[in-house]
């Protein structure tokens, strides 16, 4: 019974998660875009309660950093520019949800920049950008999942259920899908698409056009599921019964089906929001300024990055509660849906 | 077991010998008598004496696509074939940048500048042994002539409309007659590899040459005038070339070069994996370095030196689309192409970006900022009196105003630029999504142009696709892209700037020059071209650089710097700005821990 | 009989149908191999265009295909731009490579995604599980390339493995064994990266699949028959769950030319994938299309097969296929 829980708590989690994500402008001291060409590569600020002369302040606050002479990426404090941390400050314009305009922010320091996170090659902050780089990310994992799963079980269900030649076809197709080198027909797309199209519409077409063209892998496994759910005794004793097509998959076929969709989802939803890292190396993806977690994992592919700049690992850490919430819902789903099952069986021979 | 006891003799001997004062034997090498006959015309090369033996190990980013010079496009084939394996009859020093003699041992031009008479050295052979003579030379010179050959160089060997003509007037003297006079015309002969007509004449009466000396050539069908030639190749993985015996310099103590018995070069696909492997010890030597990872390897240095050259001959430069808008050009574009003829708008462009952040970030420091085409990397055609401004908003702002723009508010409250009509300027700028370098500035430069107000996107396209947009479809509004001169003249790059050329990037293959100052340049150019001397020539290419400046129809940014690195032991390691940057000297490169005279 | 002829009438299809498209799209792309001289300033247009006429690039689509689709049936296929050389030994070498590093790892991981599905699915919600879909959870979060990278990394510090590539330098000298070991050890790093790569998906489908049929009423009869728990679970429980695991089998076979790219490109591994990922790029029309088309040969014959196994493993489809 505590197990059958499990998944809400799942749930308000992940809301909480995209909450912040989509107050990103309230939490992000900085507009994402905003370049601070004297800092570029600023390790995360330490934040201090105890300044050189031991004494103690109140309210916390960091020393302003510098460039150290003649060097591109290294560093020191200013011991003597004491910068006191402040919140609810005024800053850049954003509109909160896409709607408010506001120009409040969580905390932030009027004297000087603050760099939580650190920051990346042009000085802009590491922590706005990866709280906006999520809003677009997520929504493009969702998106793409969502019409690769729609397309998926519509055409897996249909094959599986109706079989005969209309199996044959609906494979023969989703088989074509898998082999077809798509890289070529991205290129094209984006030869198509105007330059004038505003990047980001851009990049949801593409997911779109990704999502749309990806069913063919979850159809086939739902179409495996379908197929051997249709012979279990009691849909057949249904459809003994007279039981219509339509009721049949509704009631007895799709619920079976839910676990390899969940099991799916789980993994399309990170696998979108990492598929940008791909398109961007074709040139496909969403450009410069404008962050993505895509794109700011893309930097870590770099050896040089790897290995100098530690805290652009960041973004990947900040994605982890998103995937591994995923997962646990899914999980969390995946044994409710068994317990049911469980329970239906058993109440079925009471 | 002849040949041991032949060396056993040969040891007792020279011992003998080396008492007595004189070396007229030496060991020999597989076979082939190491001693230099007298017939041998032998080019003596100064520098730093090395010792014979080692294997060399480089990685190359992508496996090259052929061995034979004629169809050879791609980058790494060019660099195998010219730098390592094939010869040329007069040759550029990457170091000097100045032409030297090579397979010619010296050669004349008449007073009109026509006629080049090129007089062979004695004893040359191909890498097979077989001798080289006046008609190897012609016959090179018929193939890649060859219309039905598809030689990719053939092109530079056309002058003035008309192929250059090729006369034999002995076994060692060729004359070479050009239809019109060509500025440095000696420096023609760069790259141009002579070819054993012994094994490719037949192959080229039966239409086949395109096809023949491709990677899966057995290695005694394959011959060359490099210091290295062919000797195994395994797909995907590695080019193993060894020593020619038959080469054609010697070192300052008369030992033949190269020093090093074999050349290996490995496909490593990703820079990083490059980077990876020379920091483990698997490669020797490494260059066509970014800055970023240049810096992790001065870091942990261990083993290794780097060096930095100095900035190459590489210009980075944002261009508008200056083409004549046709009937197929969308209105949008239409509309935008307007301000980018504006000289003013190019010229606010100009100095609202800022260059030293471009040096600073992209390239950490390790580049130069440019004003013209000519990097400080080219010693002699620069010119220094073009202006080099230092970034000033307000002056791109006043410039503005005077080509009529002016400043509204745009939806979040910032300013924002409009042109005469109150349209907003917005435009986006092309740059490729595979080279991080030119994404970086694009970025930069979208940064830079904000504070004008105009909002700038940056379409990142895959290289191929960027090419077909502006060259062919010509529907992109601006776009950022670089050029790599092969050489420090300027004729090669003739194309670039001429009106009518391919490579007029931002209004190609005009019929008339669209606007007097590229009527201007096409002249001076072609002045420059019929110069004979260096100083006029100098002095058209001044006043070229001044027009470009002026006009601004390339925006030129910066230029990044040669980085490589070497491993310690590797003896006469000097890095140049031309390609190839490191192995322009690879026969006289050395370890110094090689194991001296005695070969295994 | 006439059911597998069927299927394999199918497979043929699918062939022409990919070879169709890859040719359309390949038109679509913009750009052609011959672009790139365009910025060579020393290359005149008339060049370019007399070399676009000579691989007869200009012609129409319609024309182009059927000229391929004759000379495929003559054994040729195609020519490459880049390599001024016929497409099929280019291919077949580095195909090679290829299936020796998938080969090895696609049978890894399953050896070791099946224990691992299996047991995570028995201990359903207690340690093992939780630390099995842990451990999927974070390999699934991090992306192919890090992973790929990570592992070359650990290389370099460690020293213990080679950098990359798939022989050392001085291989020429080695006796037979030691090349072999010598293969071997350059192959480790390569397989644990695609070994590390699809372990996750299988892991999590195996247990999915097993957790499904545990609760099923024979298995417990079977249990309660005091049938050796090993037995159980190996022999009934994961024999009824293998309708989706054989198709996944399929899948994996279909990929084992398509599927270790990345890792291949990162590792400087010499097989197909960073000649397909540089002949797209440079528009080599024919290495693509040669190594889409094989890519499909295997996906067709992995399909087949996991056909064949599920008429094997699975009675009722064998009474139905046979009614």
């Amino acid at each position: 019974m505590m197990q059958r829980r499990g998944w809400k708590r799942w749930l308000v989690a992940l809301a909480v998660l995209h909450g912040i994500i989509g107050c990103a402008g309230f939490f992000a001291p900085y507009d994402p875009a905003e370049q601070d060409r004297e800092r570029p590569y600023l390790p995360p600020m330490r934040i201090h309660i105890v300044d050189t002369t031991g004494h103690f302040h109140f309210r916390p606050f960091f020393y302003a950093v510098h460039l150290r002479d003649g060097s591109f990426d290294q560093f020191e404090e200013s011991t003597d520019q004491i910068v006191p941390l402040q919140f609810l400050v005024s800053g850049a314009r954003y509109r909160l949800l896409g709607l408010v305009p506001s120009r409040i922010h969580f905390f932030g320091a009027p004297a000087s920049r603050i760099y939580l996170l650190g920051s990346d090659a042009y000085g802009r902050d590491q922590l706005s950008r990866i709280l906006y780089g999520g809003q677009i990310s997520l929504l493009a994992g969702l998106l793409g999942a969502g019409l690769t799963l729609f397309f998926g079980v519509l055409i897996g269900a249909t094959a599986g259920f109706y079989g005969g030649w209309k199996d044959g076809l609906l494979m023969r197709v989703a088989e074509l899908f898998m082999t077809l080198p798509w890289l070529y027909l991205l290129l094209a797309l984006r030869a198509f698409l105007p330059l004038s199209v505003s990047p980001l519409r851009a990049f949801f077409l593409i997911i779109a056009v990704i999502g749309v063209v990806g069913w063919a892998r979850p159809a086939r496994l739902v179409r495996g599921v379908v197929l051997s759910a249709k012979e279990r005794d009691y849909v057949r004793a249904a459809r003994g019964f007279g039981a219509k097509d339509g009721y049949l998959l509704r009631r007895h076929i799709l619920p079976e089906t839910s676990s390899v969709i969940l099991t799916q989802a789980t993994i399309l939803v990170p696998q979108f929001v990492l598929a940008e890292m791909t398109l961007s190396f074709l040139g496909l993806g969403v450009p410069e300024p404008v962050p993505t977690w895509g794109s700011l994992l893309a930097s870590l592919q770099q050896y040089s990055v790897l290995v100098s700049y530690w805290w652009m690992y960041l973004p990947a850490l900040a994605i982890v509660p998103f995937f591994l919430g995923y997962l646990g819902l899914a999980s969390a789903l995946q044994q409710d849906a068994g317990i049911e099952k469980i329970e239906k069986a058993t109440s079925g021979v009471r | 077991m002849s040949m041991a006891r032949l060396s056993t003799f040969g040891r007792w001997l020279s011992c003998g010998l080396l008492l007595a004062g004189t070396g007229i034997f030496s060991r020999p090498a597989r076979g082939v008598p190491r001693q230099i006959t007298l017939s041998e015309e032998l080019l003596t090369l100064p520098g730093e004496l090395g010792k014979q033996g080692g294997r060399l190990v480089v990685s190359l980013r992508a496996e090259p696509k052929t061995l034979n010079p004629l169809t050879a496009a791609d980058a790494p084939s060019r660099e195998v074939i010219l730098g390592a394996m094939q010869a040329d009859l007069i040759h550029i020093n990457r170091a000097t940048q100045l032409t030297e003699s090579a397979l010619a041992k010296s050669w004349r031009v008449s007073a009109d500048g026509l006629q080049y008479t090129l007089k062979l050295r004695k004893g040359l052979r191909f890498s097979d042994g077989q001798p080289v003579d006046a008609d190897d030379v012609l016959f090179t010179l018929r193939v890649y002539l060859d219309e039905n050959v598809h030689a990719t160089q053939r092109d530079q060997f056309i002058v003035g409309g008309k192929p250059i003509a090729v006369r034999k007037v002995d076994a060692q003297t060729l004359v070479f007659q050009l239809a019109k006079t060509y500025g440095a015309g000696e420096r023609l002969f760069d790259g141009l590899a002579i070819l054993p007509r012994h094994l490719l004449e037949k192959p080229y009466n039966d239409g086949k040459l395109a096809q023949t000396w491709t990677l899966a050539t057995p290695p005694n069908q394959w011959a060359g005038l490099g210091p290295f030639r062919l000797k195994e190749y395994v797909a995907g993985q590695k080019l193993v070339l060894e020593r020619n015996p038959y080469y054609w310099k010697q070192d300052a103590k008369g030992s033949r070069l190269p020093y090093l018995d074999e050349l290996v070069f490995l496909f490593v696909p990703n820079a990083d994996a490059q980077v990876l492997r020379f920091q483990s010890g698997e490669t020797d030597l490494i260059s066509r370095l970014g800055a970023e990872n240049f810096s992790v390897l001065s870091r942990q240095q261990s083993g290794y030196t780097m060096s930095d050259a100095g900035p190459g001959l590489e210009y980075n430069f944002l261009f508008f689309n200056l083409n004549e808008p046709g009937e197929k050009t969308p209105p949008d574009l239409a509309r935008k192409m307007k301000w980018f003829r504006e000289v003013k708008f190019r010229q606010a462009i100009s100095a609202a970006i800022d260059r030293g952040a471009i040096v600073r970030l992209v390239y950490q420091g390790r580049g130069a900022a440019l004003w013209g085409p000519v990097t400080p990397g080219n010693h002699r055609w620069g010119n220094s009196a073009i202006p080099r401004p230092v970034r000033s908003l307000e002056k791109a702002r006043a410039l503005l105003k005077e080509a009529g723009f002016t400043w509204t508010t745009g939806p979040n409250g910032e300013p924002a630029l409009v042109d005469t009509d109150i349209k907003p300027v917005e435009f986006s700028i092309l740059a490729s999504s595979t080279n991080a370098d030119r994404t970086k500035m694009a970025t930069l430069i979208q940064d830079d142009l904000k504070q004008l107000g105009m909002r700038v996107q940056i379409a990142p396209m895959e290289f191929r696709s960027l090419i077909d947009r502006v060259t062919q479809t010509r529907e992109y509004e601006a776009c950022v892209l670089g050029l790599v001169s092969f050489d420090a003249d300027p004729t090669p790059e003739m194309n670039v700037w001429l009106s009518s050329g391919g490579t007029h990037l931002w209004n190609p293959s005009q019929t008339h020059p669209a606007t007097a100052w590229e009527a201007e340049i096409d002249k001076l150019m072609e002045q420059q071209l019929a110069a004979p001397s260096f100083e006029p020539r100098k002095k058209s290419f001044d006043r070229v650089q001044e027009l470009l400046a002026e006009n601004q129809p390339m925006i030129f940014l910066a230029s990044p710097d040669i980085l490589a690195g070497a491993k310690n032991s590797m003896g006469n390691f000097h890095p140049a700005v031309l390609e190839p940057y490191v192995l322009w000297n690879v026969e006289q490169l050395y370890f110094k821990d090689a194991p001296g005279n005695s070969r295994p | 009989m006439r059911y597998f002829l069927r299927r394999l009438m199918q497979g043929a299809f699918l062939l022409i149908g990919v070879s169709i498209l890859t040719f359309l799209f390949s038109t679509l792309a913009p750009g052609n191999y011959f672009d790139e001289m365009r910025l060579n300033p020393q290359i005149s247009q008339e060049t370019v265009a007399a070399l676009r006429a000579q691989y007869q690039l200009d012609r129409p689509l319609p024309v182009r295909y059927g000229r391929w689709v004759n000379a495929l049936l003559h054994g040729d296929m195609g020519f490459s731009f880049a390599y001024n050389s016929p497409v099929a030994p280019l291919l077949w070498v580095r195909a090679r490579n290829t299936l020796l590093l998938t080969v090895t790892a696609t049978l890894i991981a399953w050896a070791l995604a099946l224990p691992l599905g299996i047991w995570s699915a028995t201990t359903s919600g207690r340690l093992p599980d939780r630390a099995i879909s842990g451990a999927t959870a974070a390999l699934l979060v991090i992306p192919d390339l890090v992973l790929a990278i990570g592992v070359l990394i650990l290389a370099v510090r460690s020293g213990w493995f080679p950098t990359g590539g798939m022989a050392s330098a001085a291989v020429e000298g080695l006796s037979p064994v030691q090349k072999l070991r010598d293969l071997a050890w350059h192959m480790e790093l390569p397989v644990l990266a695609l070994v590390l790569s699809a372990l996750p998906t299988l892991v999590r489908h195996v247990r999915a699949a097993v957790a499904e049929v545990l609760d099923a009423p024979f298995l417990r009869a079977a249990a309660s028959h005091g049938i050796p728990r090993r037995t159980l679970l190996y022999r009934y429980a994961l024999r009824a769950a293998a309708n989706p695991l054989i198709s996944l089998f399929g899948f994996s076979v279909g990929t084992l030319l398509s599927g270790s790219l990345l890792v291949e490109v990162v590792m400087s591994w010499p097989g197909l994938g960073p000649l397909l990922l540089e002949a797209i790029f440079a528009r080599d029309l024919f290495v693509v299309i040669g190594g889409v088309l094989c890519s499909t040969v295997f996906l067709v014959t992995g399909n087949f097969l996991a056909d064949v196994l599920i008429y094997w493993a699975d009675p009722r489809i064998r009474s139905r296929v046979n009614a």
